[in-house]
C-alpha cells in the first residue's frame, strides 16, 4: 500500500515537473560553450543539434574556466567515456578536476548551465554518475534520454533542487527542447 | 555449425551449408554478411586471417589476408608528424592499408571451396539491400565513433541516421554497399583491385593525404601460410604465424603449463597475478620481435622452447609485481593492430576460424564514394617507433594480434576459438582455453567468464584492466601485490567477442559458444 501511494506522489511530482517545465523553462543565451563532463561521444551530437537549433556556439572538449569568457550559456554533456578520457589524455580526477573548475567560473560569471545526458543506460554507472551527481545540483535544466535515469537518478536530483527535468526518448528529441530553451 | 558476432551473418552462413557448401564457402558468406550487419567492425575495406581445417587430407592451413602499407610508406611516417601522429595513425588516409579480405576470400574459395565468390556473397547482397533492426550493440558503437564519422564520411553517410547516430531498433540499409558487393559478384575482385572500385578507393585514401596508389591494390595478393603448432597439457593447438599473434599466445599458455592453475583456483588472485605478469612478459617480446616475416626474422623457434617458457615463469614472483619486463635475449638474431571472428565447421568435419577486421571501429571512417563500405585504418598497428621489427615500411603487413585458432586433442579436432578485440585477443583466447582445459568450464561458461588483460610498454607496468565481475576480495588482494587496477564494464567490449565451437565426442555434440560482450550467435542444423 505504501509502495503504491509512494509511486502515486511520484508520478504526481514527474507531471509537476513536465506541467512546470513546459510552461515555465528557464531560458538561455547564445553564445553557448558546448563541453562534455566525461569526455563521451554524445558531445559531438550536442554540437551538431545546436547548430540545427541554430544556437551560437563553440564546442571545446577541454574547456577550463578560462574559457567561458564571451560566452552566455554553457552547454554540458554528462557521461564518462574510458575511450574518450584516454585519446584526451586524462584519468577520471584530471577530468572532475576540470569540470568543477568550469562549474565553479560557470557560478562566479553567473552562466546558466544546461546539462544534457544522452548516452541513455549504458552511459551509466560508478564513474558517469560521479559526474551527473557533481553537475546537475548546478543546472538550470536537464535534459535527460528516458533509458538512462530508468533508476530515478535524474527525477531524485532534479527534485531535490528544483530543476526542470525533460524526459526524451531519443537523442533527436533533443533539437526541440534545444531550440525552445534558445528561443529569444 | 555456424558461430559469428551477428544472428544474420550466422544465417548466411548457414544457409550456404544447407545449399551444400562446405566450412570454407560458410565461412566466407558469414565472412561477407558480416560486412552488412556489423560493418564497423570488418568487411571488404579490411583484411584478417582465416585457418582451415580439411578432415579428410588432415591438414591445417592459414590464408593471411592482412592489409599491406603502401609502397610509398616510410619508417618515419607516423614519427615526423609529432603530436599530430594519432591522428595520421588513425583517421587520415596514411593509416588505410591495402585490403586484403576480397583476395582472402577469393584464395580460400578457389583453393578450398566448392562454390564461386558470387554465390557465398549473396545472402550479404540481400542482407545490404532488405536491411535489418539496428541492435544496442551497433548503436552504441555507432554513438561512439559519430565524431570520426562526421569527419571523415560527412552528415549524409549511410552510416548515421539523418546526421546523428542509430538508435536501438532503427531500421539500417545500405544499397550502396549491396551495389559494390553486386559489382564484385558479377565481375571479380579484379574490379576491386584493379578496376572502378580500385580507383575510388584510392582517390578517397589520396583526398585525405594518403600514400595508397593504383599499383599497390593491383599488386596484393592474400597468401597461403603453414600454421604455428603448439602444445598445452597434452592437447595440440595449430594457430597463425607471424605477423598474427599466435606466437604469443603459445607463448603464454607454455608458461601457464608450468604452474598448477586448477589448484590454484578460477579467478583466484594468485591465478589472475601469474597469468598478468606473464602477459606483460610476452608483451615485451611482442614489442621486440613481432613483425612481417617477409621483412623481419621472428624468433619463433626460440619464444616457444620450453627453456624460453620456464624462464619466464621462474621470473615471476607469487609476492608481487616485476615493474620491469624485459624482451628475451636471442642471440644470433637477426634484425631486419577491433575486429570479429566467425568458426564454421561442416558435416564433413572440414571447420574454419576467421578473424577479419577494419582495425578500430568504423576504421578511418573513410568511405570511398557511393561504395558503403569503410576503409580500414589497420597502418595503426605498425609501432610507435621509427624503428625495430614492426616500424612501418613498405609492403609490410603490420603485426597483429588476432589469433585464430584450432585445438585438438587424442588427434581430433575439439575445439575450434577465435576473438576480436585488438591486443586483448591473445590473450582472452589464452583465458578461455585455461578456462576449458584447467577449469573444466564448459566453451559457454569459458567465454562469458570475467575477464582480466594487462601489458607492458618499452618494459614499464600497464594497468591490470579487469571486468567488475571479479570479487572484491581478489581485486584487493591484486592491489596489494602491486597492480594498478582500472575497473572496465561488467561485460566489457574491450576484451574481445570471442566466438568458438566445441566438439564434444563422448556425447556426439556440437556446442557453439558466442560472446556476450557483442551480438555473438551460434546455430547449427
Amino acid at each position: 500500500m505504501q509502495g503504491k501511494k509512494a509511486l502515486s506522489i511520484s508520478l504526481i511530482f514527474i507531471f509537476w515537473l513536465f506541467i512546470s517545465a513546459q510552461s515555465n523553462l528557464p531560458k538561455f543565451s547564445s553564445p553557448a560553450l558546448i563541453t562534455s563532463a566525461g569526455q563521451n561521444a554524445e558531445v559531438q551530437m550536442v554540437a551538431v543539434l545546436a547548430k540545427r537549433a541554430g544556437i551560437e556556439h563553440n564546442l571545446n572538449k577541454l574547456a577550463t574556466a578560462q574559457d567561458l569568457a564571451g560566452f552566455k550559456s554553457l552547454l554540458l554533456v554528462l557521461g564518462a567515456s574510458m575511450k574518450g578520457l584516454g585519446a584526451a589524455g586524462l584519468d577520471l580526477n584530471k577530468e572532475m578536476e576540470r569540470v568543477r573548475g568550469l562549474l565553479k567560473g560557470a557560478e562566479e560569471k553567473n552562466i546558466p548551465i544546461l546539462c544534457l545526458h544522452l548516452g541513455g543506460e549504458e552511459r551509466r554507472g560508478a564513474q558517469s554518475d560521479e559526474f551527473i551527481k557533481a553537475c546537475l545540483p548546478a543546472a538550470r535544466m536537464v535534459i535527460v534520454v528516458k533509458s538512462g535515469n530508468k533508476d530515478g537518478l535524474f527525477t531524485r536530483l532534479c527534485q531535490e533542487k528544483g530543476i526542470p527535468l525533460i524526459e526524451i526518448e531519443r537523442t533527436t528529441e533533443a533539437l526541440e527542447p534545444l531550440k525552445n530553451a534558445f528561443a529569444q | 555449425m555456424v558461430v559469428a558476432a551477428h544472428p544474420l551473418a550466422v544465417e548466411a552462413g548457414l544457409k550456404i551449408l544447407k545449399a551444400g557448401g562446405n566450412a570454407i564457402d560458410a565461412a566466407v558468406a558469414t565472412a561477407c554478411a558480416l560486412n552488412v550487419v556489423e560493418p564497423f567492425a570488418s568487411g571488404i575495406g579490411g583484411g584478417g586471417f582465416m585457418i582451415i581445417y580439411l578432415a579428410r587430407e588432415n591438414k591445417v592451413t592459414v590464408i593471411n589476408f592482412r592489409d599491406k602499407a603502401p609502397s610509398a610508406f616510410y619508417p618515419e611516417i607516423f614519427t615526423e608528424k609529432g603530436e599530430e601522429a594519432p591522428v595520421w595513425r588513425t583517421v587520415k588516409g596514411t593509416a588505410v592499408g591495402v585490403p586484403g579480405a576480397l583476395a582472402g576470400w577469393d584464395l580460400a574459395l578457389r583453393r578450398y571451396g566448392t562454390k564461386r565468390l558470387a554465390e557465398v556473397m549473396q545472402p550479404a547482397i540481400d542482407l545490404a539491400e532488405r536491411g535489418f533492426k539496428v541492435s544496442e550493440t551497433f548503436s552504441s558503437i555507432n554513438k561512439e565513433e559519430y565524431e570520426k564519422i562526421l569527419a571523415n564520411a560527412g552528415e549524409k553517410t549511410v552510416y548515421l541516421n539523418n546526421g546523428l547516430p542509430y538508435e536501438p531498433g532503427d531500421e539500417f540499409r545500405n544499397p550502396e554497399l549491396a551495389r559494390t558487393l553486386r559489382l564484385i559478384a558479377q565481375k571479380g575482385i579484379d574490379v576491386f583491385y584493379k578496376g572502378e572500385l580500385a580507383s575510388k578507393i584510392v582517390r578517397a585514401v589520396q583526398e585525405k593525404e594518403g600514400l595508397m596508389t593504383l599499383e599497390d591494390l593491383a599488386s596484393y595478393r592474400a597468401v597461403e601460410v603453414e600454421p604455428l603448432r603448439g602444445q598445452y597439457r597434452g592437447t595440440e593447438i595449430f594457430t597463425i604465424p607471424p605477423p598474427g599473434s599466435g606466437l604469443h599466445l603459445l607463448q603464454l599458455l607454455n608458461i601457464a603449463s608450468f604452474w598448477p592453475v586448477s589448484q590454484w583456483g578460477l579467478n583466484s588472485a594468485r591465478y589472475l597475478h601469474h597469468l598478468t605478469e606473464a602477459m606483460r612478459l610476452v608483451f615485451a617480446d611482442r614489442e621486440a620481435y613481432l613483425g612481417d616475416p617477409d621483412y623481419v626474422q621472428v624468433p619463433v623457434e626460440k619464444l616457444l622452447s620450453p627453456d624460453s617458457a620456464r624462464l619466464k615463469a621462474n621470473l615471476i614472483r607469487s609476492d608481487g609485481v616485476l615493474m620491469e619486463y624485459l624482451p628475451e635475449e636471442i642471440k644470433e638474431h637477426t634484425k631486419a593492430g577491433n575486429t570479429t571472428h566467425l568458426c564454421v565447421i561442416d558435416d564433413r568435419g572440414n571447420a574454419v576460424a576467421l578473424t577479419q577486421s577494419i582495425n578500430l571501429f568504423f576504421g578511418s571512417g573513410i568511405i570511398p564514394e557511393g561504395t558503403g563500405f569503410i576503409l580500414n585504418n589497420q597502418l595503426d598497428d605498425f609501432a610507435s617507433t621509427s624503428s625495430g621489427p614492426n616500424a612501418p615500411g613498405p609492403n609490410r603487413r603490420p603485426a597483429s594480434s588476432m589469433a585464430p585458432l584450432f585445438l585438438f586433442q587424442e588427434g581430433k579436432l575439439k575445439l575450434i576459438l577465435g576473438s576480436p578485440g585488438g591486443t586483448r585477443i591473445f590473450p582472452s583466447l589464452a583465458e578461455i582455453i585455461i578456462n576449458i582445459i584447467d577449469f573444466g568450464l564448459s566453451l559457454d561458461e569459458a567465454i562469458e567468464a570475467p575477464r582480466f588483460f594487462s601489458y607492458s610498454q618499452h618494459g614499464r607496468i600497464r594497468p591490470l584492466s579487469l571486468e567488475p565481475r571479479f570479487p572484491e576480495a581478489i581485486i584487493k588482494e591484486l592491489e596489494a601485490l602491486g597492480h594498478k587496477i582500472t575497473i572496465r564494464e561488467p561485460y566489457d567490449r574491450y576484451f574481445g567477442g570471442a566466438q568458438g565451437i566445441l566438439i564434444d565426442y563422448k556425447r556426439g555434440l556440437i556446442l557453439g559458444g558466442a560472446d556476450s560482450r557483442r551480438d555473438g550467435f551460434g546455430r547449427g542444423y
